[in-house]
This record gives structure tokens, C-alpha cells and sequence, in this order.
């Protein structure tokens, strides 16, 4: 029996990317097998290679609208922006890694394929167009990163954080499931151009009971992922508990990959009827403000106050997506960006300290950093003002965007929650360069070297954290051009 | 007229950001031991950044009207979203520039080499120079918003880490009411493009845009509570932040913990400058973009003002402390200011302007002074000083003139400001001219006291009072000069703001 598969559109150069990065992995993986020991530091060396091959064939992708596989993916200038960004935060991730594992002893191989893994997931997430690509994608990326925050195998927080993530990840996983299989139900199609089609075409599909459902399901899945509250609970103490450089890692790529879904699914699928979704997704966002900038306030644990930091800023993100416009997704476009940056960097600098050992991410070891440390305190500095959104720093635009979309929509009580969660932010971001510009209380004598390719990523995020503050253009058009393909 | 032409292919605005943010970086550049290096990169670039503000002051051309914006600079920056980068300075702006220029100077100067942590005191205070040299020049509402918030990370640190007494509180204090204050003014700017945007189609922040086209209209309230005026809603979004920069009362509580929390370099600068660009926030953006509202609000503020000189004059009267008397009293000069601005007239709106620069000087000098006696006597409390003139003749003079400049004596420079602003509250409304004028002889009071109860009455407590050094009198020369220069020729300032002021839309309707 011959099937006949060129009605389905079989076009490699769509998934392209993805695949370069799924090949590193596999190569990765021989080499980890082959190579002597002593030459396995050539790993993250071939993992930056592969890469930067993927980033090379993401490229071609801008400006195009290539569906593929029977529209399940499609390669577009939303995915490319996600496959840049998410091939930079990893590559990123890399060159930091390998002083860390080795100060933690934990120097195998899997790390970087688990990574690439991951990697491969977020980037299909982001080019998902049918609910299938989009479950396929979450849990690739889910189940590399269960096992990374396990990865300090011996240590009982890391652990602790692995099955943490896992049970309730399978758990939201559930949710986001039997959320599709309502919404399939519902619409008699899995592509989300065929649910589309379906909700603006029928009349009835703003009253359609088993399509809300469906929707509502899917919506707690995507949070999840997120880590929008109030599906966060996870957050903290994965945070907290996975080696700090998976932790960097995951902070910003998976709440980016997630961001790129939830821009599929309600600003692309549903925005025929986004007065049915305005109202929970405006609910989450106010959740997230408050609970993140609240109890971030309390943590004296670095590791947990990024966590609910990041946990608001999930919530400024996704009050991009409330208006229901390219002008408000491209807002929420560029604060992932911006996120990315500023907030990679800080967890970066957890990292550069966390080879020291459990009690770096205590706040009280911060104290004094200035003197011990001037260059970690002085990017800490920059990172924390930009998370807080003061300018001239890439967090300010991150912001100003956002809330000129509400306020050009004239939504206003979201706003005004943002506003002032935000005031409220000042406060722990700034606490952090107090302690580190107080005196000392003892003299913390170790001192262990940094290296010169954490330093170069720190440096690197702290100039494109000012210099995207001071020309925040550029960046702000792409996201513009990515977020209006939809419409 | 101007004296002289400056070439116009230089862009001179943006030099007076670019210096003080070279030196910054010069100074991060400098290992922190070198404290002479350190210091002398200071006041290079402040010194620098003061040549090229009376470069600018001497270039101006005077009597241009009609909204005219001189040595502007206008780029693209962010064009989808309608900001761009435009620089221009006009009668309003001018000698605030030069006022800038001049006391960051001096509170580089007045640094103690000594200081902990010298290069970051340094370091923050070039940058905030930087940060107040572009509120006052930015004609971009989102640019001037940048330098707004840029300008509050500086002072929090300042004030936080090198400030004396309970400073974390009133950094913190200060933080937390300047934010709140910035982030309604934010929503106003975005506001107000959004409106602009809704009635001629173009997306822009540019104040000579916005300004052509005020906004209109009524906003329902929610759940039927009536209706506001729109302009008078976004003239209160953008109030809020300059009244507690200012501070107005009642929104002054920060106010007396963080001036005797700084030490004497960033108080000279919160004191003297910080406090005056709310004052020109409102003359530019409150005055400019909401004239209807201005003058329906107006009384509101003149009166909230009015009650700020008297609160301030009567707790400046029971305080023991010469800081906390001194930052009262700003407070109560302040409100003059407020009040000139509120007239909403030529005469008082123009006072208020000569008034500004006034105030910048004289408190300075000042918390200057208070700083002097501080250093040599060990303590501020009044009760505890005495007869110092006997053992320091030359530095009772010098406090003397400062004194009687503050109390607005003619022939000195508060009588000027003071007497302009009276002038118009007087056409305006005559009780606040009244109750202005009861502040007047309050200030007398306070004043007199101050300066006879630590002056004179010997014999002199403690003994061993010492005369000023050179520096002292260095710093203080500059400040004494001017008051004598602007008492003398009181017509100088006010005809060279008139031009600039009787545009404002404020005064043409």
C-alpha cells in the first residue's frame, strides 16, 4: 500500500532547526560514549558548535510563512524570533556551565544532551501549530529538564526539586491533555487554523461549554509552564532545589517557550472570542503581579526570591497578551527578550557565586559583595535595576511597552495593579545592592576563580542589558514584525 | 540679543549629559584608592560641565518667543512607539542649566577626600548630575521620563549608604513616594500620547507636538460616580510627582528625614536643584499641556502652597537641630515657588523662575554653613552653639550675608523672587498674597534666630570655633556672588525669562 504523503507538505527546512539541534544531541550523546575522559571537555564545545548551526538555519525562516506537515509546525518570523532566542539563552547556558558542574562534580555528558533536549522542545513549542506539536513539544522539554533538576544526584534538595517538578508537572500535563481533548471535541480538529476556523466561522462558539472548558484546561496547562500563578507553587522550590545553572537556564527558556503557545493559542486561535478568555487570562496575570512581587519581598534565599520575581514578571507578560493585538503581543515579544537577558544575567551571577557551595544563595552571603567581588556586584547591580524596570536599562522599555498596550486598549485595573506591584518591586531588587553595599559582617575569605567565560557572558548581558535600555529599537521592531504575522 | 554665536554643528545639550557620564565612567575606571584622582576627576567634569552651561547661558539668544527652542536636537529613537530624542533648552530651562552646573560642582568640591567608598560617592554623583541635566532639557515626555527615574537610583544609594542617622529609612521613605508619584505620572505621558494619537492620528511623546492639541472631554467613572474633566485628571497624574519631588504639603513627610539624613554634597543638590525641577515639571508639562486645568486647579495648589510657607516657617521656628531648621525652611521658600507657579501670571510665574534660582543658591549656601559649624563645632544643636562670631569674624560675615538673603532683605537676591511672586499672588488672590507675606516675617524670625543664637552672644560655645578656610570660602564665594549680583540688578532674570513665559499657554488663554 503506497501512502501518499505529498498532500501533507513535507518541508524540512521548517523544522530545520530543530533538527540541527536534536543531531547535536544524538552526536553529543556518541561522543560522551567514545571519547576518553580527558577529552570530554570537548562537549560543551561541540554543543555551542551545533548550536550555532541551528541559529544559522533559523535564519532563513524570517519574514517567511511555511506551513509544514499537514500544519502542525510552520516556520514563521514568530518562530524564528524564538529559535534565536532560545538557541542564544542555551548557548549562553553552556559557556557557563562547565566550571560549575565541575566545582559541583558533576561533569557527565547528559548534562548537554538533556539541555539540547530541552532546547529542541521549546523551539517546537514555539513553532507549534497543532495541539499535538504543541504536547509534543512540552513534554520533550519537560522531561529533560525533570531529570536536570535532579542532576546533583547526591544532593537531597535537587532531588526533592526533580520529583517535586515531575508530579506536578504530569500533573498540569493532565490538565493540558484533557483541555485538547475537549477542545477537539468541541471543534472536530486538532490544527489550531482548523480550531480557528471553527470559532469564528460557527456562532455559537463563544457559547460552546465543551470549547471553554477545553480552553480553560489548556490555559492551566500553558501557566504551568510559565509559572503564572496561581499554577506557580512548583516554582520556588524547583528553583531553589535544581543546580542554579539549570535553574538559569530554565527561568527564562521556559518561560519563554510557554509565551510562545500562549501567543498561538489565544491571540492567533481564539480572537474571535477573546471576551470569553479576557477575564481568567486578566485574573492570572493579576495573580501573578501580586503573589510574585508579595512574597519575593520575605525571601532571603536568592534562588527563591528570582523565582517569585520571576513569577510577576510572568504576569507583565501576559498582560501583553490581554489586549488581544499585535501591538500588545509584540510588547509581551519584547519583555521576553528583555526578560531573558536581565534575568539570565542575574541567575548568572547566582551561578558564578553558587560554585561555592548551598549557602551562596543566602542573602546574608551577599553582604558586602562590592568589596570581595566589584565586577559580580557591579552586572548584580545592573541586572537588579532592570528587573525593577528603571531606566536606562532594557527592563524600563520592557515595561513602557506593555503599558502603553494597556493603555491604548484602556484597560485599566490591570494597569494599576502593575503599577503598583511594580513600586513594590523597587523594594526587594533594591534590598539586593543594599546588602551587597553594606559592610561585610565577617570576612568571607573564599574567593574561587570565576573564569573568563562566566565573566564574558555576565559582561555580555550586563552591556545588552544598558544598551538595549538606551536602543531598545531594533529588537523592538523585530518583536513588532514577529507578532504581527498573525493577523 | 546674546553676547556671542555658538556654532551649531556641535551639539552643545547633549554634551552637558555626555561630560558628567564620561567622568562617571573615567572615575569606575579609577581603582579606588586613588582618592586625589578621584576627586579631581570630579571636578574636572563638573567644573567642565559648568563652562559649557555658561557657554550656553551666554549663547542664548534672549527675547526669542512664541515657544522657540534654542541649540535643540531632535534624532530618531524609537520611532513605532512615537519617542524620540529631542534636547532643547528655552527661558524655563536655562539658568535651572547653569544652576545645576554650578552646585554639583560645588558638592564635589565640598566631598570629604576621606569619604568611605570615595569613587561610588563620586561615581553616583556625576551620574545623578547627568540624570537632572536631562530632566531639564528633554522635550521628549518619555525621555524626560527616563531621566526622571534615572535620577532617583543615584539619590536613594547617596542618601542610603553614605547618609548619617536613620538614612536607610529615609532613602527608603524617599524611594517609595518619588515612585509612587513617577508611576502616575507615566500613566498620564502614556495617556496623553494615547489621546493625542485618538485626534491627529500621530503617535508621538514630542512636547511641542503635544502641546498644540491640549486634551478634552469628560471620563465617566465607574459605576455611575459622575464625571471628571480629562485634562484635569492627567494634570493630577503628573502633579503628583512634582508636588512630592517638590515637596508640596502635604506630600512632604520625606522630606525633612531625607535632607538631614544626606550628607552635605547630595543635600546641597537635593535641597538645591532636586526640589526645583518639580517646580519646572510643573511649569513645563503641568503649565504647558493643561492650561484649562491649570487654571481650574490652580487655586487648589496656590493654597496648598501658601500652607506649605507657613508650616514650614513655624517648624523651622521649633527646631533645635540647624539641618532639620534649614530643610523647614527650604520647605517654606518652596512654597513661594509654588506659589508664583499657580498665580498663573507673568509676574508671579516669572518670580517664581528668579525665585527657583534664588532658592538653589541660598539654601545651598546654607546647608553649606550648617555643614561648617558642624565640622568645626561637632554638634548642630542650637542649645549647644554660641558666640562662634568672637573666634570666627570672618565666617559670621559671610553666614551673615547668606542669612540675610534668605530672609529676603532688598538689595539681596530672596527679595527679588519673593517680591515678584507677591506681586502676582496679589492680582491672583489676595488672602494668599497675605498669608504668603505672614511667612515672609516668619522667615525673618526663624532666620535671625538661627544666626544671632550661634553668632553672637558671647562668650563662645564650644571655645575652640576656627575661622574659615580658603575652601569654605571658596565654595561659598560663587553663591554670596550671586546673591549680591542678582540683588542688584533685579531686572536682569525676569526680562530674560519674560519672552519665554508670556508663550506659555497658560498665560495666553
Amino acid at each position: 500500500m503506497r501512502i501518499d504523503l505529498s498532500g501533507i507538505g513535507i518541508d524540512y527546512g521548517v523544522i530545520l532547526p530543530e533538527l540541527v539541534v536534536v543531531g547535536t544531541a544524538i552526536v553529543v550523546l556518541f561522543l560522551d560514549l567514545l571519547l576518553p575522559v580527558a577529552r570530554r571537555r570537548w562537549l560543551p564545545a561541540v554543543t555551542v558548535a551545533g548550536l550555532l548551526a541551528a541559529l544559522a538555519v533559523s535564519f532563513p525562516l524570517w519574514g517567511q510563512n511555511r506551513e509544514a506537515f499537514g500544519d502542525t509546525v510552520v516556520g514563521d518570523s514568530l518562530a524564528a524570533f524564538f529559535n534565536v532566542l532560545l538557541i542564544v539563552i542555551t548557548i549562553l547556558t553552556v559557556l557557563i556551565s562547565p566550571r560549575f558542574l565541575r566545582a559541583l562534580d558533576l561533569e557527565h555528558g547528559e548534562y548537554y544532551i538533556l539541555l539540547l533536549g530541552a532546547t529542541a522542545g521549546m523551539m517546537l513549542l514555539a513553532a507549534a501549530t497543532s495541539l499535538m506539536t504543541i504536547f509534543l513539544g512540552i513534554e520533550l522539554l519537560s522531561i529533560s529538564l525533570y531529570v536536570l533538576s535532579g542532576f546533583a544526584r547526591t544532593a537531597q534538595r535537587s532531588q526533592e526539586s526533580a520529583l517535586k517538578y515531575l508530579l506536578l508537572g504530569g500533573f498540569a500535563t493532565g490538565f493540558l491533555l484533557y483541555g485538547m481533548a475537549l477542545i477537539y471535541g468541541a471543534t472536530g480538529s486538532t490544527t489550531l487554523r482548523g480550531i480557528a476556523a471553527f470559532t469564528t466561522a460557527g456562532s455559537g462558539a463563544s457559547g460552546n461549554v465543551l470549547l471553554l472548558l477545553g480552553i480553560g484546561f489548556l490555559s492551566v496547562g500553558l501557566a504551568f509552564k510559565a509559572s503564572a500563578a496561581p499554577f506557580h507553587m512548583w516554582t520556588p522550590d524547583v528553583y531553589e532545589g535544581a543546580p542554579t545553572v539549570v535553574t538559569t537556564f530554565m527561568s527564562v527558556a521556559t518561560k519563554s517557550a510557554a509565551f510562545a503557545a500562549i501567543g498561538r493559542v489565544f491571540i492567533a486561535t481564539f480572537p474571535s472570542i477573546s471576551t470569553r478568555w479576557y477575564f481568567p487570562l486578566a485574573l492570572i496575570a493579576i495573580f501573578s503581579l501580586f503573589i510574585g512581587n508579595l512574597v519575593a519581598i520575605i525571601e532571603d534565599n536568592l534562588k527563591r526570591m528570582l523565582a517569585y520575581s520571576g513569577i510577576a514578571h510572568a504576569g507583565y507578560i501576559l498582560l501583553g497578551v490581554l489586549p488581544g493585538t499585535a501591538a500588545g503581543f509584540s510588547a509581551s515579544l519584547f519583555y521576553i527578550a528583555a526578560y531573558a537577558v536581565m534575568n539570565f544575567g542575574a541567575f548568572a551571577v547566582v551561578t558564578a557565586l553558587g560554585a561555592g557551595g548551598e549557602r551562596t544563595a543566602d542573602i546574608n552571603y551577599w553582604r558586602g559583595l562590592f568589596y570581595r567581588r566589584p565586577f559580580l556586584a557591579s552586572v548584580m547591580t545592573i541586572f537588579m535595576l532592570s528587573l525593577a524596570g528603571i531606566p536606562p536599562t532594557v527592563g524600563f522599555f520592557a515595561k513602557l511597552f506593555v503599558f502603553q498596550a494597556l493603555v491604548n486598549a484602556q484597560i485599566w485595573a490591570p494597569l494599576v495593579v502593575a503599577v503598583v506591584m511594580t513600586i513594590v518591586s523597587f523594594y526587594y531588587y533594591l534590598r539586593v545592592v543594599v546588602v551587597m553595599l553594606a559592610t561585610p559582617d565577617e570576612a568571607v575569605a573564599e574567593k574561587s576563580r570565576v573564569g573568563i567565560s562566566t565573566n564574558g557572558v555576565l559582561g555580555a548581558a550586563a552591556v545588552a542589558t544598558i544598551v538595549l535600555g538606551v536602543f531598545p529599537t531594533t529588537v523592538l521592531d523585530w518583536a513588532t514584525h514577529a507578532a504581527s504575522l498573525h493577523f | 540679543m546674546s553676547w556671542y554665536t555658538l556654532p551649531t554643528t556641535v551639539p552643545w545639550l547633549t554634551l552637558v549629559i555626555v561630560i558628567p557620564l564620561a567622568g562617571a565612567l573615567l572615575v569606575a575606571l579609577t581603582p579606588g584608592v586613588a582618592r586625589s584622582v578621584i576627586k579631581q576627576l570630579g571636578v574636572l567634569s563638573a567644573g567642565l560641565t559648568l563652562l559649557l552651561a555658561l557657554a550656553i547661558i551666554g549663547g542664548f539668544q534672549h527675547g526669542v518667543g512664541s515657544l522657540h527652542f534654542q541649540f535643540e536636537e531632535s534624532l530618531r529613537w524609537i520611532p513605532s512607539a512615537g519617542i524620540g530624542y529631542h534636547l532643547g533648552v528655552d527661558g524655563l530651562s536655562l539658568f535651572l542649566l547653569g544652576l545645576n552646573a554650578l552646585l554639583f560642582l560645588i558638592a564635589v568640591l565640598v566631598t570629604d577626600p576621606q569619604t568611605p567608598r570615595l569613587k561610588q560617592f563620586i561615581l553616583l554623583l556625576l551620574i545623578l548630575e547627568a540624570a537632572t541635566a536631562g530632566i531639564m532639557l528633554a522635550l521628549d515626555l518619555i525621555l524626560f521620563y527616563v531621566f526622571w527615574e534615572a535620577m532617583l537610583v543615584p539619590l536613594y544609594f547617596l542618601i542610603g549608604v553614605w547618609g548619617e542617622g536613620r538614612r536607610v529609612y529615609a532613602a527608603f521613605k524617599f524611594l517609595i513616594y518619588t515612585v509612587l508619584g513617577s508611576f502616575a505620572m507615566l500613566i498620564a505621558i502614556l495617556a496623553v500620547a494615547a489621546i493625542n494619537f485618538q485626534q491627529t492620528g500621530q503617535l508621538t511623546f514630542d512636547w511641542a507636538q503635544l502641546i498644540q492639541h491640549p486634551a478634552s472631554g469628560l471620563w465617566h467613572l465607574p459605576l455611575g460616580l459622575g464625571t471628571v474633566g480629562i485634562q484635569q485628571l492627567l494634570f493630577l497624574g503628573f502633579a503628583l510627582a512634582f508636588a512630592i519631588k517638590m515637596p508640596l504639603f502635604p506630600l512632604h513627610t520625606w522630606l525633612p528625614a531625607a535632607y538631614v539624613a544626606s550628607p552635605v554634597p547630595v543635600v546641597i543638590v537635593l535641597a538645591g536643584l532636586v526640589s526645583k525641577l518639580g517646580a519646572y515639571g510643573f511649569l513645563r508639562f503641568n503649565l504647558g499641556l493643561f492650561p484649562d486645568a491649570a487654571h481650574s486647579l490652580g487655586p487648589f495648589f496656590a493654597v496648598l502652597a501658601v500652607i506649605g510657607i507657613l508650616y514650614g516657617a513655624f517648624m523651622a521656628l521649633v527646631q533645635t537641630d540647624l539641618k532639620r531648621l534649614v530643610a523647614y525652611a527650604s520647605m517654606s521658600h518652596l512654597g513661594f515657588i509654588g506659589l508664583g507657579i499657580f498665580a498663573g501670571n507673568l509676574l508671579g510665574i516669572e518670580g517664581s523662575l528668579v525665585q527657583m534660582i534664588n532658592h538653589g543658591v541660598i539654601i545651598a549656601a546654607l546647608f553649606l554653613v550648617v555643614g561648617m559649624i558642624e565640622r568645626r563645632a561637632g554638634t548642630r544643636d542650637r542649645a549647644q552653639l554660641r558666640g562662634l562670631g568672637a573666634t570666627a569674624p570672618l565666617f559670621a560675615a559671610l553666614f551673615l550675608v547668606v542669612s540675610l538673603a534668605a530672609l529676603g532683605l532688598p538689595g539681596l537676591n530672596g527679595f527679588v523672587g519673593e517680591f515678584l511672586i507677591m506681586l502676582g499672588a496679589w492680582t491672583a488672590f489676595v488672602p494668599l498674597a497675605v498669608g504668603a507675606g505672614i511667612g515672609v516675617i516668619l522667615a525673618a524670625w526663624y532666620v535671625l534666630r538661627f544666626y544671632q543664637g550661634s553668632m553672637q552672644e558671647a562668650p563662645p560655645e564650644p571655645p575652640a570655633f576656627s575661622e574659615v578656610r580658603p575652601v569654605d570660602g571658596g565654595v561659598l564665594a560663587p553663591l554670596l556672588a550671586l546673591m549680591v549680583v542678582i540683588g542688584v540688578t533685579p531686572g536682569f532674570f525676569p526680562a530674560a525669562v519674560e519672552a519665554t513665559v508670556k508663550a506659555l499657554p497658560v498665560i495666553v488663554r
